[in-house]
């Protein structure tokens, strides 16, 4: 099967799975959570009705707002969908590994995250150049950890290709195991949580405009503008989560086309990131918001985490 | 201890050349009357009453007496902790020269006084002229509590800007927020001056939600103005409650039943309760520590819901009434064993949460050193109740000015020196401990079934005070009766009123994404404010 049809089936296929259960991932975290307060919840499908609820209501446009303002949730959306078609899911090789490595994936998070900022400051509100200075600050920290964790990987197995790196990992799962491979994790999962802002490094669910920091910038926008944003966002999750499960403990991955190995490959890749959202919501749950100067005393963690990843990989070797 | 007839003597001795001194109805209060021709001396006269007894000022009054005596009349009032007593300064204004010199040169908690005086009346205390409760479209020389100021008219509005301190320099940039904000808080509009995240200046516009109460009052009947009176501040209903009929009973002298006195202690100590538990809810909900949240708010639940079983009311409304109290909330078994249980309950649980808190170090970095207010500033600004007492200032209307049962309680003060969020906390953990076990005291006090008395002889034409130690601070309202023993004048001092100012100092030099979280930690009420 491997022609054109099929790298169009397998890349579809990769596409609507990271497409469909980015709603649900982030329904699970809010469930979680909504135990951990002792509260019953929403159901976890509930984000998928409010991005419809959202797809269906009506545009609110500030007057002062720009053709950036318009634009920007397809960018981010769009450029969402493209990384989800680079990170290996339930299968490896991607097949379109070849348009793009991990320093693609980095950069296409950074094109998103540039127009969300400029847009924060677009619509004159007070409150979005406020989350934009401060989303820039923290991603000029989140970016150095995030390289020096996932260069740890790629240092291990010679590649900066996702696929590559996934590949040889699952080949030789003893590497899973090396101190150096789990301290890059450690590096990775505080940069995830950072990148996604949740607790302690953002709240994604507060009302106080003055403590957010991605939401104030995306606070002007509404109806199907705001649904793009939501969802890209809780892609953004699964693609890390996806990072996060693959690029370090690729068991279970599929490495040819067949039914079923891609059926097993989907199983493994959901319970991963169905655990590791969990562990997000724990996260969530046990630790207070840090104030906003301790973000890069949180941040330079992950970076020596990945640091000393690096440096004892050069010691003992991989 | 000095005896209220020692107080008398002594001021009509050392003051008799520009004051004269009256006995009072009320027990505690000594009132006095400057001369006209010693108006000059109004600054230094309460300085003196300050340093000599040390008094603190607690509320200035503005009234309208042009139908009694031809003239207006500001009414200062200075609580001496030590002795228990109240001093009220009598100033009259001549209505053709409508000024007086302002006190608050030396005495920075009267300012907000001044300022509101000459917003409702037009008495300018010079030289503190600048608006603070009417709005910059309202017009100068509309005064809406002179008694032939129509509340139904139509007011034009003129042209008029709020005017901000301006900070300039390079990179200070300014935020507004509100008057609406997200959530369900009431409105009130804030500017930042920000240079990067630091806060540099915050100014405060309030007065958003001035309903005319104090206005719409006069002539009203006392035991109606009871109901008017649980609307001041919706969180602390019995408490304004309390203290307005605390007013008219001392007015009237009647004796109210051991068991009413009883009840409206302990339904004191409910509101305070629910009140601090939903407040440390509210402050681990700010710095996105949801658990602890969560767990608060359930007991703050918890707590509401025994309101209801023992009052019907979540907010306590409805029970207090002139000469006791409508109804005993412990009239039946049922309601006997909720209280009992929900005290033994409700302290594990409170136990339980202070322990997530306290074990939580991200929950407690940032609550420490944040939002801080020094001792002098908290001292100097009159500072109140639970914000004062994080900042070391040892005041409680309850052991101060003892009312209610509270003599006969055992319960300590719980003061803190840091003056930060955590302090405000840490003040509130406090009391709901002290509350529990007031309760307990409480509990054993059974002294007979009578909870309510007629009050029915209000002289006219006195005034007195009525005050209680709200959950929030001290609450003390002024009241004179007319010559048919209704309102004449009601003026509503609610902790907030003194505490608004508290914010501006404590916020300074914070961060921005800290201000909720120090703002929730004073839980001022803009409608107890606004009135």
């Amino acid at each position: 099967m491997n022609n054109v049809f099929g790298v169009i089936v397998i890349s579809s296929f990769q596409l609507l799975l990271v497409l469909a259960s980015a709603p649900l991932i982030s329904g699970i975290i809010k469930k979680t959570k909504a135990r951990f307060q002792r509260r019953r919840g929403a159901s976890v499908v509930q984000p998928y009705f409010d991005l419809a609820k959202l797809l269906r209501k009506e545009v609110v446009v500030s007057p002062v707002a720009s053709w950036l303002f318009r634009i920007t949730p397809y960018l981010v959306f769009a450029s969402t969908l493209v990384i989800a078609l680079l990170v290996p899911t339930v299968v490896t090789p991607v097949p379109l590994h070849w348009i793009g490595d991990i320093i693609t994936v980095i950069y296409l998070f950074a094109l998103g995250r540039f127009f969300v900022a400029l847009v924060g400051l677009d619509t004159g509100s007070a409150f979005g150049g406020l989350g934009s200075s401060r989303e820039m600050s923290v991603a000029s920290i989140i970016e150095p950890a995030m390289m020096l964790a996932i260069f740890t990987a790629a240092v291990t197995a010679g590649s900066t290709n996702l696929s590559i790196i996934v590949a040889r990992l699952s080949s030789t799962p003893v590497a899973m195991l090396n101190p150096a491979h789990l301290l890059a994790f450690s590096g990775l999962f505080i940069v995830t949580i950072a990148e996604t802002g949740r607790v302690p490094v953002d709240n994604p669910a507060t009302h106080l405009e003055l403590t957010m920091i991605h939401e104030a910038m995306i606070l002007e926008y509404s109806g199907r503008y705001l649904a793009l944003i939501e969802w890209a966002s809780q892609m953004k999750l699964v693609v890390f989560l996806a990072l996060l499960s693959n690029m370090f403990f690729p068991v279970g991955i599929a490495t040819t086309w067949s039914p079923w190995a891609l059926l097993v490959g989907s199983a493994a890749f959901f319970c991963k990131i169905i655990v590791l959202a969990v562990i997000v919501a724990v996260v969530e749950s046990t630790n207070a918001k840090l104030r906003l100067f301790r973000v890069p005393e949180f941040l330079m963690v992950a970076f020596i985490l990945s640091f000393l990843a690096l440096i004892l990989f050069f010691i003992i070797g991989a | 201890m000095m005896e209220k007839q020692q107080y008398i003597t002594l001021l009509s001795k050392s003051l008799g050349d520009r004051l004269t001194v009256h006995d009072a109805v009320a027990p505690n209060e000594v009132h006095m009357s400057l001369r006209e021709q010693s108006l000059s001396t109004l600054p230094e006269t309460c300085s003196l009453l300050i340093k000599s007894f040390k008094a603190q000022f607690t509320t200035l009054v503005g009234n309208d007496e042009r139908s009694l005596n031809g003239s207006f009349s500001l009414y200062y009032v200075f609580s001496v902790p030590a002795d228990d007593i109240f001093l009220i300064l009598q100033v009259p204004v001549d209505p053709r020269h409508m000024e007086v010199p302002s006190i608050s040169q030396n005495l920075a908690s009267a300012n907000w006084f001044e300022r509101e005086v000459k917003d409702w009346f037009g008495i300018i205390a010079f030289p503190n002229i600048y608006k603070l409760a009417a709005h910059p479209d309202w017009p100068e020389d509309q005064h809406p509590m002179w008694k032939d100021f129509d509340p139904q008219a139509v007011v034009p509005r003129v042209k008029g800007t709020f005017e901000f301190k301006e900070v300039e320099g390079e990179g200070v940039f300014e935020i507004p927020v509100g008057p609406v904000h997200a959530g369900i808080i009431e409105p009130g509009h804030f500017r930042f001056s920000v240079a990067g995240e630091p806060i540099i200046n915050l100014d405060v516009q309030l007065f958003y939600t001035h309903k005319g109460t104090e206005k719409i009052a006069e002539g009203l009947s006392p035991h109606r103005a009871v109901f008017l009176a649980e609307r001041v501040s919706g969180d602390s209903s019995f408490g304004h409650a309390l203290a307005f009929c605390h007013s008219m009973e001392r007015l009237s002298g009647c004796d109210i039943p051991q068991r009413a006195i009883v009840i409206r202690t302990m339904l004191l100590e409910l509101e305070r309760l629910y009140n601090h538990i939903g407040d440390i809810g509210a402050i681990l909900l700010d710095v996105g520590f949801s658990v602890g949240a969560a767990t608060a708010f359930e007991l703050k639940e918890r707590f509401m819901q025994l309101n209801e079983t023992l009052t019907g009311s979540r907010l306590l409304r409805g029970l207090a009434a002139l000469g006791g109290v409508r109804r005993d909330p412990e009239a039946t078994s049922l309601q006997r064993q909720a209280l009992r249980e929900m005290i033994v309950q409700g302290k594990r649980a409170f136990e339980d949460l202070v322990n997530l808190v306290m074990a939580s170090s991200s929950v407690l970095d940032r609550l420490e050193t944040t939002g801080t207010l020094s001792h002098t500033d908290a001292y100097r600004l009159g500072i109140t109740g639970i914000a004062g007492r994080a900042s070391g200032i040892d005041r409680d209307f309850r052991r101060d000015h003892p009312h209610g049962a509270y003599p006969h309680l055992r319960f300590r003060v719980v003061t803190h020196k840091e003056g930060d969020v955590f302090a405000r906390m840490n003040v509130r953990i406090g009391e709901v401990r002290e509350s529990l076990a007031m309760l307990e005291q409480l509990q054993h006090q059974h002294l007979g079934e009578q909870t309510l008395t007629s009050v029915v002889t209000i002289p006219p034409l006195r005034h007195a005070l009525g005050y209680v130690e709200g959950w929030r601070g001290e609450i003390v309202h002024w009241v004179m009766t007319d010559n048919a023993g209704q309102l004449y004048r009601w003026k509503i001092t609610d902790p907030s009123f003194h505490n608004w100012r508290a914010l501006k100092v404590a916020v300074r030099n914070n961060i921005v994404p800290d201000f909720p979280v120090i703002n929730k930690s004073f839980n001022l009420s803009y409608s107890g404010n606004d009135r």
